[in-house]
Formats: structure tokens, sequence, C-alpha cells
């Protein structure tokens, strides 16, 4: 009897997503993130080790000016995911989908930006194939560049489920799990902007 | 179709404290563009650079990911793999 009271009580969790005691959704996002640690850490290793043994004259052609301000459009998106999350925990289902909007273009501003940096690099002959320093440069900051276009995809499709009222004050897993990706993509970017136009 | 829940953490920060933590993300942003403008020598320039940026990663981790006030479990998952990096870094500049 007992037995069968426990199997209730854990189906019953696991049907809730919280059979560990963690949100299912969440831990997931957190592992994925954990093996994204991995994926980066290998690219970073690479750029710095080319970086350190190989110091290239091409770098001093990053522009640390325009890439900071760069920067601070990315933090300043990571900023309206958060008060997005905010918005719909009490219920505010037009505060998500207003900044959920700014999310998408701070986030497409970041890649324009970016875009013009590469287009620059390339009018001065760097390219992907040119160096070790344009192989390494342009691999990890192109690969950041693709997770925040898988960041903006996600977000046009929270945004689509926030329009269709798919979320609510008692029901915002999905707008959270998406903030965990961006916040991370933006953790990358920061560590990424101080090892390669800082130091 | 998946069913949304409630996250079962602590309470989170307020909005208050989510601009306090964004001013100092602008704020160490504006200070790491300025040093790089001055120049600053080589030894100083690496430490300053490294924990400033590390500071900002914290506060994004802590803050707007909610580590601060979620299950430990998540930040061991997530420090782990950071951990091995920089451990391997490590290694590598010794050897």
């Amino acid at each position: 009897m007992r037995e069968a009271t426990r199997s209730a009580d854990e189906a019953g969790m696991f049907a809730a997503g919280v059979r560990l005691g963690l949100d299912h959704l969440k831990l997931g996002m957190w592992l994925f993130l954990a093996s994204e640690v991995m994926f980066f850490g290998g690219l970073i290793s690479a750029f710095m080790h080319f970086k350190v043994n190989n110091p290239s004259p091409e770098s001093s052609l990053l522009d640390v000016v325009l890439v900071g301000l760069n920067t601070f459009v990315l933090l300043t998106s990571s900023l309206t995911v958060v008060l997005g999350l905010a918005a719909i925990q009490r219920g505010d289902r037009r505060g998500l989908i207003g900044y959920l909007t700014a999310t998408i273009l701070l986030g497409t501003a970041f890649l324009v930006g970016q875009g013009n940096e590469f287009a620059t690099l390339y009018r001065h002959g760097i390219t992907l194939s040119s160096s070790l320093f344009g192989s390494s440069f342009f691999t990890l900051t192109g690969f950041h560049g693709l997770h925040v276009l898988v960041g903006i995809c996600w977000a046009l499709s929270t945004l689509v489920k926030a329009l269709r009222a798919g979320y609510s004050q008692g029901s915002y897993l999905g707008v959270e799990v998406f903030g965990l990706y961006w916040h991370f993509v933006d953790i990358v970017w920061i560590i990424l902007f101080t090892l390669i136009y800082l130091i | 179709m998946q069913m949304e829940t409630q996250s079962p953490s602590k309470p989170r920060a307020g909005i208050r404290t989510y601009l306090l933590v964004f001013l100092g993300l602008a704020v160490i942003t504006g200070v790491e563009i300025g040093l790089a403008t001055v120049g600053l020598s080589r030894s100083l320039r690496v430490p300053i650079f490294i924990v400033l940026s590390l500071v900002k990663a914290s506060l994004v981790a802590a803050f707007y990911m909610h580590l601060r006030s979620d299950a430990r479990f998540f930040t061991a998952i997530f420090i782990t793999p950071v951990v091995l990096i920089l451990a391997v870094a490590v290694l590598f500049v010794i050897a």
C-alpha cells in the first residue's frame, strides 16, 4: 500500500517535471550550457594559444571602442530578457511582449555591429583563411554570433507564444529557460571581449 | 504540448536589483573601454581585465540567471566545466 502511494507520488512529481526536486527543463538547459562551456572553452583555448605564441599585428585593426558599444548592446539585451521574465511573473503579458521585442532588436543590432566589424576586417584582407589570427578570430567570434542568431530565433518563437497568451503569471518556464540561454551567450561575450579585444 | 510550470525556487531578485546589476555591468564595461584606450602595461592590464570580466560574468550568472537563489545543483553543473577548463589552462601555462 505504502509502495503504491510512493509510486503514485513519483508519477505525480514526474508529470509536474520535478522528479529530482529540480525542474527537468531547467536541469536539461543547465546540462546543455555545461556542454557549451566545454565547446567555447576549446575554441577560446585555441585562440589564446595562438595569441600568446603567435602574436599578430593584425589584432591592432580591432576597434575596442566600437566593439565595447556592441558589448553594451548585448548587456542591455540581457537586462530586457530578465525584465521580461519579471513582467510575466507579475502577470504583465504586454510587458513581456515589449521586452522580448526589445531583446530581438538589440540582438539584431549586435549582429549588425559584428557584421560591420567582419566586413571591415575583410576589407583589410583578413579572412577565415588568410592567417592564423583570421582563422582563430573568425571561428571564435563567428560561433558566438551564430549562438546570438539562434537566440534571436528562440526569442521570436517565445514572442509568438507570448502573443498567443502562452505564458501567464503562473506559467513562465519557457521564458526562463530562454533567458538562461541568452544570458549564457552574454557571459561568453563578456569573456571574449576581454580575451580578444582588451588583453 | 508541454505543460508550463513555475520553477521550484526561492523568491527572485526584484527589478531594482536587476537595474542595479545592469548599472554595475555598464560601469565596469565603461571602465574597461577607458583603461583599454589608456594603454596600461601588459603585466597590469591582464590581471585587471580578467578580474573585471569575471566580476561581470558572475553578476550575470548570479542575478540574471538566478544562480544566487536557485538550486545549488545548477551552480555545480555550471561551475564544474569552468573549473575543468581553467585547470587545463593553468596546467598548460605551467607546462
